[in-house]
């Protein structure tokens, strides 16, 4: 990942701008019913231990070419993304078969209230999070 | 570099199924919380980790010029499908990796990592 990074600041201008943008694995994503008006969460959903493995990674080659001076960071943020599904066992399959998160929502409500809804429209929504940096100079680099 | 980074060496060049991407913010939503059509508004933009260039291709009328790079050659081949499909001339694909770029020093004034690190 340093290696790719390093590589992107050769092949920008000095000055230009480097986008990083990805889920964001340090909060939960949330399973939620939508209603007519806003929502009622369902459950909470983890990412993968693996992914987390992933992220931090990204993380750390990020940090290595910002104390190398090769980028100076500018800005960061979140959003968060909202992906449908039209029942919950849409949803649960979706959970099953995508390898970022873990496999299960974690329930905030009980059997019942997901047996009785389960046909009602459902969103999981996560966050993403981005952050921008400034190519530094060749001959400013440390 | 920190033990788990080296070890993730070895996975430079993964990339998920393209249509994984149908899943995941409208390039435009995404462009705008990153602060707008002015970052990419007359720039020469990369587009690292395009797969089938849904961003590539969203930006492409702000942009002056946009190339994408991805390891996956049939996320590539579709992204040049869209991109003709669409009429769009200032918009390059190429198979590649990340760790040798194929471009020279300092032709690109912004580089976008989307879902891609």
């Amino acid at each position: 990942m340093v290696d790719a990074l390093r590589e992107t600041h050769r092949v920008l201008a000095p000055g230009g701008i480097l986008v990083d943008a990805r889920p964001d694995s340090r909060v939960f994503a949330y399973a939620e019913r939508t209603k007519a008006r806003g929502s009622q969460r369902f459950g909470l959903v983890s990412t993968s231990r693996a992914e987390l493995v992933n992220d931090r990674a990204s993380d750390g080659a990020i940090a290595r070419v910002v104390r190398d001076g090769l980028f100076k960071r500018r800005r960061r943020g979140r959003f968060w993304h909202r992906v449908p599904f039209g029942s919950l066992a849409e949803l649960r399959l979706y959970l099953w078969e995508h390898l970022r998160f873990v496999r299960r929502a974690r329930w905030v409500v009980d059997a019942a209230t997901r047996q009785r809804y389960s046909n009602d429209r459902f969103v999981i929504r996560r966050a993403v999070r981005y952050e921008l940096f400034e190519a530094t100079s060749p001959d400013r680099r440390s | 570099m920190t033990t788990n980074a080296g070890k993730s060496l070895g996975d430079v060049g993964k990339h998920v199924p393209a249509t994984s991407s149908a899943l995941r913010p409208r390039p435009l939503d995404e462009l705008r919380s990153w602060g707008g059509e002015d970052l990419v508004r007359g720039k020469r933009v990369l587009d690292l980790g395009c797969g089938d260039g849904r961003f590539a291709l969203a930006i492409a009328p702000y942009a002056s010029r946009v190339e994408g790079l991805d390891p996956d050659e049939e996320a590539i081949a579709t992204a040049r499908s869209s991109a003709r499909g669409a009429g769009l001339r200032n918009v390059r694909f190429k198979v590649g990796a990340a760790q040798r770029l194929p471009y020279r020093d300092g032709v690109f004034d912004v580089v976008i990592l989307s879902w891609t690190l």
